[in-house]
């Protein structure tokens, strides 16, 4: 089987988690939305891998085509993203997540 | 007959609503000629009736003409009926004739008030209410009436309602009257419940002793809160209030007389209470004393008259609690004419004295005032029962039937004898103070004589008519002699007394001497001023307080309601419910603030929630598996 060529999917899930870890951080403790994005988007990519693995373990296709989906969207979303953060910029507003707190009750 | 009955009852109340719907397309004076001329088609009718019954043989003389059925309830229904029968025909004759009269004299005393038309109608709406209680045919309406009389007495009373006291002593009135009409509505549920009718025929039927007692009570506090009787008569001299008609038709000539008229169209209910009977002459006996020992005192002229009011209608009570009902209703008709004479007489001084009451400013009015001090005069005279004068006839009557009622008639005979000497004092105390005498600096300055215009005819003639009734009104019985009225009431009310005739000249020659006495005492003190008047301040002072009746209720019933109700106001509104309230709210925006403390606004803080909440549900679940 091909699948077992590679090393265990173990491992492949193991990197997802960091992956999906180092962008939940990213995205909870950097205060700049261009990097916020950023980190949003590895996270993003940790749970493409972690579909991707499992497709092969499984020898089911249906996570690739998941996987695709998923970046697909990631695409849309940046767009959004940073075209509101190009319109902060527009606005002159400090681009500081900490300072876009309007919705404080 | 029965048409006549009906005109005198509706007349006033067509004038009342034409009055009221006409507005001010009448003129003032209009709208008092109107009342005057109802109030006179009344007594038409009631004349009416009244030949109409004398046409008839003595056991026929009773009709029962129903409109329609007013109320129908499970078995019990009651119609809106008249009675006509002697009884009802004399309260007729009273009512519509003195109160026509009172009327027409309004049209003068009322003349420039700027709410002639409001009085007026209200005048008639009494006359009508007055009429319904007297021909109601049966205790239903004697009720409806009953109400009305005490609605349109607190109209009336406080009809000049930009007066504080006049407004307090209307409410006061009603309120005294409530208590009453309730207790009389008490005695005529519990007679629903025994007999399941309200017919006057009912209360001759056999009730245990408990039933009749309470029924005969219930009655009783009804009459005694109406006739103003202790302890219930404390409104009475407040009512004074009132113009001076109304005084005069209200307050002595007519209802105040009502509770009389209903202990005898009950009579066969109080015979079977023969102790409530008892108590409602021993009532009527201490109110006679009780008021003619505060009359003494009273230094406003329509106040005196008022507890000469209370007094004679103690005479009554006693007349009626001993059983001799044709002498009480005589009585109330003499005192029906000689007292709204000196009603109406001392109105014509207050009016030619720009609406001054204090006899201490008052006097040497008979050199002014010449006729109006005759008619005064009359009035006195009749009032404490000197011959040939009205009062003379009945009230010795009543005192004679006292004396066949064994010991307790002994007591009261004494109180009522006593009555007569106290009447005789006060009467000519005011007669003197405000008639005799070199006019008073107040009076030289303020009085001015009655014209010769209608207002002044309006006042005069009403007073004369009235002077004539009470010379003449009181011959229509002597008792020792001739007994029309006995007579004519004997159907409805037969006398339960009968007096021998020693008795009754025993009663006549000591009244006389009692009242001559008492007249020469007030001589010799007000009239001649031979002798001082004595000072008795701890008697002057419990007097001018009228025994502190009013004190009294003042601790008994009003402190103790106002203190109870700031205690609840204190100790459990405030703190229970309206900080109640408070405190809900208070603590709601509390919570609400810690909750919103929550969101913070960052997204990070969000994103940090989502996250930790997912990592512990993660965990717990790997964990539970």
């Amino acid at each position: 089987m091909i699948a077992l060529l590679g090393p265990e999917v173990t491992w492949y899930l193991g990197v997802a988690a960091f992956l999906f870890a180092t962008g939940s951080l990213g995205v909870l403790l950097r205060r700049n939305p261009l990097i916020v994005l950023l980190s949003l988007e590895i996270m993003l990519n940790g749970g493409n891998l972690a579909l991707i693995a499992f497709a092969r373990n499984l020898g089911d296709g249906s996570g690739q085509i998941f996987a695709l989906a998923v970046m697909a969207v990631a695409a849309a979303e940046v767009v959004v993203g940073l075209g509101l953060i190009v319109a902060l910029n527009r606005k002159r507003v400090t681009l500081d997540v900490d300072r876009l707190n309007t919705l404080r009750g | 007959m029965v048409w006549g009955a009906w005109i005198c009852l509706l007349s006033p109340l067509v004038a009342a609503c034409l009055i009221t719907l006409g507005g001010r397309r009448l003129s003032r004076r209009a709208a008092g000629y109107v009342a005057t001329t109802a109030c006179f088609v009344a007594f038409g009718g009631a004349v009416a009736s009244f030949v109409g019954l004398l046409g008839r043989d003595a056991s026929q003389r009773e009709v029962v003409s129903t409109a329609w059925t007013w109320i129908t309830g499970g078995s019990y229904q009651s119609g809106l009926s008249i009675l006509i029968d002697p009884l009802s025909v004399f309260m007729m004759l009273i009512v519509a004739g003195v109160g026509s009269l009172i009327v027409w004299y309004s049209v003068g005393y009322m003349d420039g008030d700027p709410e002639e038309r409001r009085y007026f109608a209200y005048m008639a709406l009494f006359v009508f209410s007055m009429l319904l209680l007297v021909q109601g045919g049966n205790l239903l309406l004697l009720l409806a009436g009953w109400g009305m009389v005490g609605l349109s007495s607190y109209l009336l009373i406080g009809f000049w309602h930009e007066r504080p006291s006049a407004i307090a002593a209307a409410k006061k009135a009603f309120v005294m009257n409530a208590i009453g009409d309730a207790s009389m509505a008490l005695a005529l549920f519990l007679l629903i419940q025994k007999a399941n009718s309200l017919d006057f025929g009912i209360l001759g039927g056999q009730y245990s002793s408990t039933v009749a007692n309470l029924v005969a009570l219930g009655l009783l506090g009804g009459a005694v809160a109406k006739s103003a009787q202790i302890p219930l008569h404390t409104w009475l001299p407040d009512a004074m209030e009132g113009p001076t008609p109304v005084s005069a038709l209200i307050h002595a000539a007519t209802m105040v007389t009502a509770g009389v008229y209903l202990i005898v169209r009950t009579h066969a209910i109080f015979e079977q209470a023969p102790k409530v009977a008892d108590l409602a002459a021993g009532l009527g006996a201490l109110t006679l004393l009780v008021a003619g020992l505060i009359a003494l005192v009273q230094v406003d002229i329509k106040r005196v008259i008022a507890y000469s009011t209370m007094s004679q209608i103690g005479y009554m009570f006693l007349g009626a609690g001993i059983g001799s009902y044709p002498n009480a209703m005589f009585h109330l008709m003499t005192h029906a004419f000689f007292k709204a004479l000196l009603f109406m007489a001392a109105g014509i001084v207050i009016h030619a004295l720009v609406n001054e009451q204090d006899i201490r400013k008052m006097g040497g009015l008979r050199q002014l005032a010449p006729r109006t001090y005759w008619g005064f005069l009359i009035g006195s005279l009749a009032l404490v029962g000197i011959f040939p004068f009205a009062g003379f006839f009945s009230k010795d009557s009543i005192l004679a039937a006292a004396m066949d009622r064994g010991t307790y008639g002994y007591i009261l005979w004494a109180a009522g004898l006593i009555g007569t000497f106290l009447t005789g004092l006060y009467t000519f105390r005011l007669l003197f103070i405000v008639f005799w005498g070199e006019p008073s600096a107040f009076v030289r300055e303020h009085f001015h004589p009655l014209g010769r215009d209608t207002v002044a005819v309006a006042l005069a003639v009403p007073v004369g008519v009235l002077a004539v009734l009470s010379i003449v009104g009181g011959w229509i019985q002597f008792s020792p002699w001739w007994h029309p009225v006995e007579t004519w009431l004997q159907t409805v009310a037969e006398p339960v007394v009968s007096p021998e005739s020693w008795q009754e000249w025993l009663s006549i020659g000591l009244s006389l001497l009692l009242g001559l006495s008492g007249i020469a005492v007030a001589w010799l003190f007000y009239g001649a001023r031979r002798l001082a008047v004595p000072r008795l301040a701890f008697a002057q002072r419990t007097l001018e307080h009228k025994f502190y009746f009013d004190e009294a209720y003042d601790a008994l019933f009003y402190a103790p309601a106002v203190f109870l109700a700031n205690f609840f106001r204190r100790g459990v509104e405030q703190p229970l419910i309206a900080d109640s309230g408070r405190d809900l709210g208070d603590d709601t925006r509390d919570l609400g603030g810690l909750v919103a403390r929550a969101q913070t606004g960052l997204l990070r803080t969000y994103a940090l929630a989502i996250a930790s909440s997912v990592a512990v549900l993660a965990i717990v679940f790997v964990v539970l598996k």
